[in-house]
C-alpha cells in the first residue's frame, strides 16, 4: 500500500485531502497539521507521495520540500503542493524548489484523482526500476561469482596439467601457493593482493608443459646444456599466460618469469636484482624453494627443516629477498602448520 | 456582496458526486467559523500582518471550498492588504468578512439540518 504524506494546517484540508486519498484507493495517509512534526517522521519513513500545503506556520511548503528534499534518500519523492490559483510566483519558486506538481484549492476531486494517480504511476515506476536495478545486481553478482569459481578451476587444472609432467605433486602446488601468502600477510600486503598471489602462485612452474621429457623427468643431474633448456620454462610459463584479460592470470605469468631470479641479480631468465624483481616474484622464491627442499623426490631425500630454514637463512640478500625471508619465519607456526595439512603420498625413496 | 447560496451541484461536482465527503466538509466549515473569526481579531488587535494574511488565506481557502466567490475575494483583498502592510481599512474589511463567514455558517448549517 503506497504511503501519502499530508500536510495541511487547516483541519478541514487534511481531512477532506485524507478522505480522497482513502477514497483513492491503495493508499494509506499519514496526516499532519505541523510540518516541523511531517518532517520528524520523515527522518525515520519514506512516503510514496508528498502532498503539503504552502502557507502553513513554523514552515512554509517551500522550505519543507527544501527540508525534505535534504534528507537521504528524498530526492525522488513526488511532491504535491497546494496553492491557490493567484499564487504564480509560489507555484514557479516550489518547481525550483522541487516540487513535480500542483493542486489548486478550492481542490477538485477530478484533478486532485489524477494527479495523485500520476504521481503514484511516477514512484510506482521508480520502485520498479530500483528492484530491477538491484536484481541485475544481484544477477551480476551470481555470474561473477560463476566466471571467477571457473577462472579458478581452470588455473587449478593448468596448473595441474604442468604437475602431471613433473615429478612434484599436488601437494606441492598448494603448500607453496599458502607459504606465499604467508610472507605476503607478514609483508603486509592487503587482502585482495594476498588472494591474488594464492590463486596465481600455483602457475609458477606452468612452463614445464614446454619442457621436453628427456630433461624434465631426468632422475640425474642436468648437463649446463640441458639447465638452458630447463630454464626456459620461466619464459614459456610467462608467455602461455601473459596475454590474458583475467588478472589472476596476469599475476601468474609475472611469477612465471620471475619466480626465478635472484636478490643479487644472478638468477634468470633476465638477471633482475633486488626490487627489479616484481614482488610476487621474490615472494614465491623464497616459497617455492623452501617446498621444494623439505619434499622428497624421486631422485633426492627431503631435507630436513632446520636444513632448509639454514639454505634460506644463507640466502638472505643473495638469493632471496631478506624481508621476504624474514616475514616467512614471522609466520613460521602457520608455515608448520601448512605443511602438515598438505602431505605428499609416500614417495619411495631411490 | 449577495447573500450566499450553496452552490450544490458546484460543489458535490468538484468533489466527484461525493455526497459523504461535501457534508463532513460542510459541517467542518460551520465548526471553525469562530475560530477563524477569533484569529482574525486578535491578528489585527496585534497588528500582527502575517498573522493576518495567513488567517485570511486560511478564510479564503475554506469560503473557495464552498463555492462563495464573494467571499473569497473579501478575503484574498484582506490577504493582499496584510501582505502589503497595510492596516488602515483593514479593520473594515475584517468585520465584513467575520459578518461573511457567520453568514455562510448560518445557510450551511440550514443545509446540514435539512439532510
Amino acid at each position: 500500500m503506497d504511503q501519502v504524506l499530508i500536510i495541511d494546517d487547516s483541519q478541514i484540508n487534511l481531512t477532506l485531502i485524507r478522505a480522497l486519498i482513502i477514497k483513492q484507493g491503495g493508499c494509506e495517509p499519514i496526516v499532519f497539521d505541523r510540518p516541523l512534526n511531517a518532517l520528524e517522521w520523515c527522518r525515520q519513513h519514506v512516503p510514496d507521495l508528498v502532498i503539503v500545503d504552502y502557507m502553513m506556520p513554523d514552515m512554509d511548503g517551500l522550505s519543507f520540500i527544501a527540508a525534505f528534499r535534504a534528507l537521504h534518500g528524498r530526492t525522488e519523492i513526488p511532491v504535491l503542493m497546494i496553492t491557490a490559483n493567484d499564487q504564480k510566483d509560489v507555484r514557479y519558486q516550489a518547481l525550483r524548489g522541487g516540487a513535480n506538481d500542483f493542486l489548486t484549492k478550492p481542490i477538485d476531486k477530478f484533478e486532485f484523482g489524477a494527479r495523485v494517480g500520476n504521481m503514484l504511476a511516477l514512484r510506482a515506476g521508480q520502485k520498479y526500476l530500483a528492484n530491477r536495478a538491484a536484481e541485475l545486481e544481484e544477477k551480476v553478482q551470481e555470474r561473477t561469482q560463476a566466471i571467477r569459481d571457473r577462472e579458478r578451476e581452470l588455473i587449478f587444472r593448468i596448473s595441474r596439467a604442468a604437475e602431471f609432467r613433473d615429478p612434484e605433486t599436488g601437494a606441492h602446488i598448494q603448500r607453496m601457493a599458502y607459504y606465499s601468502e604467508i610472507i605476503a600477510q607478514g609483508l603486509d600486503l592487503d587482502e585482495v593482493s594476498r588472494r591474488l598471489l594464492l590463486e596465481a602462485a600455483p602457475m609458477h612452474d606452468v612452463g614445464k608443459i614446454g619442457i621436453p621429457d628427456l630433461i624434465l623427468l631426468k632422475p640425474g643431474r642436468l648437463s649446463p646444456e640441458e639447465f638452458e633448456v630447463m630454464k626456459r620454462h620461466a619464459v614459456l610459463g610467462y608467455e602461455l599466460l601473459k596475454d590474458s584479460g583475467s588478472g589472476i592470470m596476469q599475476a601468474g605469468a609475472e611469477i612465471a618469469l620471475s619466480h626465478h631470479e635472484k636478490y643479487d641479480g644472478s638468477g634468470y631468465p633476465k638477471g633482475l636484482k633486488g626490487q627489479q624483481i616484481p614482488l610476487f616474484g621474490r615472494i614465491v622464491a623464497v616459497a617455492d624453494v623452501f617446498d621444494a627442499l623439505t619434499s622428497s623426490r624421486p631422485y633426492k631425500r627431503a631435507w630436513t627443516v632446520e636444513e632448509a630454514c639454514k639454505m634460506l637463512e644463507d640466502g638472505r640478500g643473495t638469493h632471496f629477498d631478506p624481508l621476504c625471508v624474514e616475514a616467512f619465519f614471522a609466520g613460521w607456526d602457520q608455515v608448520l602448520e601448512i605443511k602438515q595439512r598438505f602431505r605428499d603420498e609416500e614417495i619411495p625413496e631411490l | 456582496m449577495s447573500p450566499f447560496v450553496l452552490d450544490r451541484p458546484a460543489v458535490l461536482e468538484r468533489l466527484g458526486d461525493d455526497e459523504d465527503i461535501m457534508f463532513m466538509m460542510l459541517g467542518m466549515c460551520c465548526d471553525d467559523v469562530e475560530n477563524n473569526c477569533r484569529e482574525l481579531s486578535e491578528a489585527l488587535v496585534a497588528a500582527d500582518l502575517e498573522g493576518l494574511r495567513r488567517a485570511a488565506h486560511t478564510v479564503k481557502g475554506t469560503l473557495a471550498s464552498v463555492s462563495d466567490d464573494d467571499g473569497a475575494a473579501l478575503a484574498f483583498a484582506l490577504e493582499k492588504q496584510a501582505r502589503a502592510g497595510e492596516l488602515a481599512g483593514a479593520e473594515a474589511l475584517l468585520l465584513a468578512l467575520q459578518a461573511r463567514l457567520r453568514h455562510v455558517a448560518g445557510v450551511l448549517a440550514s443545509v446540514l439540518a435539512s439532510r
